[in-house]
């Protein structure tokens, strides 16, 4: 019997208990195990261990819980193995073949989620170029630990990771990508207060919580700063107002990417004033710098001294 | 095609039986389509199942597998009533993969795929889909639209372009081949008339873009869409990087790498415009040393910047 028809029936035979199942009653019912009692123990848990990479939750257990000397089992709970049927219609199973075929994110593959959805639909696709100015292609770079937390951010469990050099312990309310980069955002226990932490920079594994639902996640509105600018990302604790001239060929990206209320005056030339609130100068610097001399700060006062001051250094060294 | 391994072989038996069994009768092809395998692949699969079924397998205990007129039915498989859970890989694929969609300028917030999307999460338990949140970066609408257009039509259209690297604008008549997203920024590539090669735009440092009435032959060959590869030519230089400067390493294709038990490490990378190297150098400050390459660049651009300043 080959090993995928003894896979079969495992799975069928653990989903179908009402009970802990020991292993030699598993393999009285699943024919294939054969040979000693070692070598059929190290098909079986050979076995299990397949069934578990693959995602179905094998469990363990005392067969009789009443008695303490009882031996252990296996089941496959159905409740925990069976994808609840998310009633897609099939435009809607349509657009999400279309968008798992556009984008890609490494780690991440897409072809056994969609079978579980049901597979390609025969519709065709239901998305018209011209209602959509779809990407040929998107594709997000992947990160260390996003699986992961992933995972807790979706069942929302609280997770404890090393960042920069500290202990912490997260409630995920959020996760982003921006600039390039995969950040969570979230509280913080020890700070009590939200944090950003960029995917890349955690330090350990990613331990995740055993509870689910461990905490309430805050409106998106109410979450604070998680789509924050790098100048707002950690520094100091009062935001000052920094204001800086764009020359006018650099002020049609530079308003769409801070956004026009940024935007406090418009010369007939075509260059712009934009005020910013910044708490990291050094990020805000690092900004500015790009623009090389098509940008000039004019204020804070001394925001513009520490510029000046940095630049004179570049040339003392 | 290699053939399937026993674990692979699995996950798929363990979607189509669900699927077929819930279905009356579905046509052959219309499984090797959804499942995307051949009509052979299928007929082994369900052969497998005459097998299957649970113990002391006699024929009521067996899954039922009847294939007439081209069509096929599952019965007596109750405990395969519904496919496997996603794990959080395959969840992260789906979420991650709508959420980037629906930030697509344009794209219909309440569509069929912002609907879809809402009813996966929930059947994954995800209170709020939107808590995954993906930006694409900067790009006009208006411009995605009229480039997306260019390239489905295969016309030429006339842009306004920054050169980051070389900081100026330049006007030019480009075949588009390709609009695609790549970590967070929007771009397109085609070929550039101006210097009749191959080139790649940043969508955000394009300030207008007209179609023409001109069209053009596309390539035959799928578009590279890789980002960024230097050219044999282009200048390299050398840099010792202080911890704080170690940032470069991930964000920037380096040659090579060498740790220099001071702390310091030296990368050396292809530079193919002074502009882009002076906004490098004048960002790292104290923190980074030209060691090979044009080394007054740094101070040279600080001038430059300090005039504006009355210095």
């Amino acid at each position: 019997m080959a090993r995928i028809e003894r896979l079969i029936n495992l799975t069928a035979t653990l989903l179908d208990a009402d009970r802990f199942l020991t292993r030699d009653e598993v393999v009285e019912r699943v024919p294939g195990y054969g040979g000693t009692p070692e070598s059929v123990r190290r098909a079986f848990e050979r076995d299990k261990e397949t069934l578990r990479e693959l995602g179905v939750p094998v469990e363990t257990g005392m067969v009789d819980p009443t008695n303490e000397d009882s031996p252990e089992g296996y089941r496959i709970p159905r409740r925990a193995y069976e994808l609840p049927d998310p009633g897609l219609d099939p435009d809607e199973l349509a657009a999400i073949h279309l968008a798992a075929r556009t984008v890609r994110l490494p780690g991440a593959e897409s072809t056994e989620a969609l079978w579980k959805l049901g597979g390609k639909p025969a519709t065709g696709d239901p998305l018209a170029p011209s209602a959509m100015p779809l990407p040929t292609r998107a594709e997000l770079p992947g990160a260390e630990h996003l699986v992961d937390l992933f995972q807790a951010w979706g069942e929302r469990r609280t997770v404890a990771f090393t960042y920069r050099s500290q202990a912490r312990t997260v409630d995920p309310w959020r996760l982003s990508f921006r600039n390039g980069h995969w950040y969570l955002f979230g509280r913080d226990h020890a700070a009590d207060d939200e944090r950003n932490f960029r995917l890349d920079r955690i330090e350990s594994a990613v331990d995740i919580g055993t509870k689910a639902n461990a905490f309430e996640r805050p409106a998106q509105a109410d979450a604070g700063t998680g789509d924050s600018p790098p100048w707002l990302l950690g520094g100091e604790a009062e935001a000052i107002a920094a204001t800086l001239r764009v020359d006018a060929d650099q002020a049609g990206w530079t308003t769409s990417f801070l956004g026009p209320e940024s935007v406090v005056e418009r010369t007939p030339d075509g260059s712009i004033v934009v005020e910013v609130p910044v708490t990291n100068r050094d990020a805000f610097r690092s900004f500015v710098l790009g623009y090389l001399d098509h940008a000039e700060l004019l204020a804070p006062v001394e925001l513009r001294a520490e510029f000046v001051a940095y630049l004179e250094d570049v040339c003392r060294r | 095609m290699p053939p399937l391994s026993a674990e692979d072989r699995l996950r798929r038996v363990l979607a189509i039986v669900p699927w077929v069994a819930a279905h009356d009768g579905p046509t052959i092809a219309e499984v090797c389509t959804r499942f995307a395998v051949s009509e052979k692949e299928l007929l082994a699969d369900l052969e497998l199942l005459w097998m299957c079924g649970l113990h002391p397998y006699t024929p009521d205990m067996l899954i039922e597998v009847e294939i007439a007129d081209g069509r096929v039915w599952i019965r007596y498989a109750e405990y395969f009533r519904r496919p496997l859970r996603l794990t959080p890989a395959e969840g992260l694929a789906l979420v991650a993969a709508g959420q980037t969609l629906l930030a697509t300028p344009g794209a219909d917030p309440e569509g069929p795929l912002a609907r879809g999307l809402a009813k996966v999460a929930k059947a994954l338990g995800i209170d709020d889909p939107d808590a995954l949140d993906i930006d694409l970066g900067a790009a006009e609408e208006a411009t995605l639209a009229t480039l997306r257009r260019a390239v489905d039509e295969h016309r030429a259209v006339d842009v306004s372009y920054y050169s980051f690297g070389r900081d100026e604008w330049t006007d030019r008549v480009v075949e588009p081949h390709a609009v695609f997203n790549a970590a967070g920024q929007w771009y397109m590539s085609g070929r550039c008339r101006r210097v009749d090669d191959d080139r790649l735009f940043r969508v955000d440092r394009i300030r207008s873009a007209a179609l023409t009435g001109e069209t053009f032959t596309p390539p035959k060959e799928a578009p590279d869409l890789a980002v960024f590869s230097p050219r044999d030519d282009d200048p390299r230089i050398v840099l010792d990087l202080a911890p704080e400067a170690a940032w470069v390493i991930g964000q920037y294709p380096v040659e090579s790498v060498e740790e220099r038990g001071d702390g310091t490490t030296r990368v050396r990378l292809a530079v193919s415009e002074t502009p882009w190297l002076e906004r490098l150098l004048l960002r790292l400050g104290p923190h980074a040393t030209l060691v090979e390459g044009d080394v007054d660049a740094a101070c040279r651009a600080a001038r430059r910047v300090l005039a504006r300043y009355g210095r």
